[in-house]
């Protein structure tokens, strides 16, 4: 098909076709496919192992990213605009992590004596309240802090966890995001590590004590009064 | 208490005859190193056995609608099947605390001391004196408390990291200007991760005891108490004194309490804000940070 190919194009009106000229662009194409062909097979290897967004690492580096840009955007210098600023970085970042998970792991063996209700507010409450502490935090405190990626392991087509490094001034805070991969080969954090501290651990100690003397409801109720707290602080600082 | 018994007995003398083997280099101060290892091992086992408790005492998975839930659950999630970065110390992130009252008394102390005292010391001291001298000031402490950290990877067989710490003190000391600088910042393998007698005596698997919050050194466990205590004293400073060495003014007390002093202040300096973040984000303060001491103390004797 492809010397037939050949043929027509070079068989231009008034030019005799020249065999040997012939010969070298059939080489020429059989190389070119060659080369073609090795890099769709490359790029076909290549892929499940690093495919786009489905890639753990790159799934949490966008998202920082653009945390670290809104950070930095001097509209949200001014005065009365922390709440905007607040709700653009919590719009960013709420995707990537699973707190329906989060939540579960946290409140681990204590998780079947609360109501489908239950679970349900518990998830929202919490996602909110670890939102506000943390973004609260970086807000208040962002001094051009750089986030080094330094890998990520896979445990299983799972589990997979990503090493991050924040650096500032003098000292390197590691941070490690443990995620998993959902049906929808999406990858979703389920806990954070942070200098060697779960996020999740530190709060399944805790949930565990109140559990121990409350009902789950009444723990919502704790939750939903310091997300209250924290909003009316905020504004008032906004 | 002079013989350690059962299954963490073996487990010790197991590990000290490994890593022993590993390290030829210290045949002649290897004895020595296991007197002490010893010593230390007698000394905490009343206690680390005291620790284990806890965690026999988690009822199995399938008995927990039976009985009180624990306080400290051993968690479905943390099985391998659920999730592949559980590890089986997991389960060891418990702390006994029987003097949580006392405990609890002096986390407040300790929280008072660090709004009233600390950080307004450490904000003004930010203000007055720029970044790169407090960098200074903290790599020439880090620097000068080397001894510490190299003799505790020795401890552990760490030799390669022995040599990192050795290596990083000779550059930072001579062209890092007495150790104010830290060129050798740069090389990874001159760069690691520290080591203190706490972890040693953790990595020899002792246990951590109890937990104790100490009024201004803030939260430890008998273990890494008593290590605390032999860090103290290789640190140069006391190591003089403690052998009736007169430097004069170098040895006196007040000396030493002022560096400490200008030490923490400076140290906290790059770390304003953090622990207001761990207290605000938790329920219960006082179980958050001892939680979060367990957990950093596991990671980093696994390191």
């Amino acid at each position: 098909m492809l010397p037939d190919r050949i043929d027509n194009s070079s068989k231009k009106p008034g030019l005799p076709v020249d065999n040997r000229k012939r010969d070298a662009a059939w080489e020429d194409i059989m190389i070119l496919k060659t080369i073609s062909a090795a890099l769709v097979m490359f790029l076909l290897m290549l892929m499940p192992a690093s495919a786009g967004p489905t890639d753990p690492m790159t799934t949490i580096k966008g998202p920082i990213d653009s945390v670290i840009v809104i950070l930095n955007d001097p509209q949200y210098k001014t005065a009365g605009t922390k709440v905007t600023q607040r709700n653009q970085i919590w719009k960013t970042v709420k995707p990537i992590f699973d707190f329906n998970e989060i939540s579960r792991r946290a409140v681990a063996r204590n998780w079947k004596a609360f109501s489908n209700t239950e679970k349900a507010q518990f998830i929202d409450v919490f996602a909110d309240f670890l939102g506000n502490t943390y973004i609260d935090k970086i807000q208040g405190e962002y001094h051009n802090e750089k986030i080094v990626y330094l890998g990520q392991d896979f445990y299983s087509d799972e589990y997979a966890e990503v090493k991050t490094q924040i650096l500032r001034e003098t000292l390197e805070i590691p941070v490690y995001y443990r995620m998993r991969k959902h049906n929808d080969g999406s990858w979703r954090v389920y806990d954070i590590i942070v200098e060697g501290v779960s996020l999740v651990k530190n709060y399944r100690t805790q949930f565990a004590s109140i559990l121990e003397k409350e009902t789950p409801a009444q723990l919502i109720q704790r939750l939903n009064e310091k997300l209250a707290k924290q909003n009316k602080s905020l504004s008032e600082n906004g | 208490m002079t013989s350690v018994p059962g299954d963490h007995g073996k487990k010790v003398t197991g590990s000290l005859v490994h890593d022993f083997q590993t390290v030829k280099q210290l045949m002649m101060k290897r004895r020595q190193f296991f007197l002490i290892m010893v010593f230390f091992l007698l000394l905490s086992h009343p206690a680390w056995a005291e620790a284990q408790q806890p965690v026999t005492a988690a009822p199995p998975l399938d008995d927990q609608t039976s009985g009180p839930v624990d306080a400290n659950p051993v968690d479905p999630f943390d099985d391998e099947l659920e999730d592949p970065f559980a590890k089986e110390d997991d389960v060891l992130q418990t702390v006994a605390d029987p003097i949580a009252g006392f405990n609890r008394v002096m986390f407040t102390f300790n929280d008072k001391l660090y709004f009233w005292v600390l950080k307004p010391a450490a904000i003004g001291y930010r203000t007055v004196v720029p970044t790169p001298v407090r960098v200074s000031v903290k790599n020439f402490f880090f620097n000068l408390l080397m001894p510490i950290r190299l003799v505790n990877c020795l401890l552990q067989g760490k030799v390669k990291a022995a040599g990192g710490e050795l290596g990083r003190f000779f550059i930072n000391s001579t062209v890092g200007l007495a150790g104010f600088l830290d060129p050798a910042e740069r090389y990874p393998e001159l760069n690691p991760p520290p080591e203190d007698l706490g972890q040693t005596l953790g990595y020899y698997t002792v246990g951590n005891g109890i937990y104790i919050v100490w009024p201004l050194f803030g939260p430890s466990t008998l273990r890494d108490t008593m290590g605390s205590i032999g860090d103290w004293a290789m640190n140069p400073v006391s190591f003089m004194q403690l052998v009736n060495v007169d430097a004069g003014a170098l040895t006196s007390g007040t000396t030493n309490a002022v560096a400490y002093g200008v030490q923490t202040v400076n140290d906290t300096t790059f770390r304003i804000g953090d622990y207001e973040t761990l207290k605000n984000a938790a329920m219960d303060p006082y179980e958050a940070f001892r939680n979060a001491y367990i957990q950093n103390r596991i990671s980093k004797i696994a390191q």
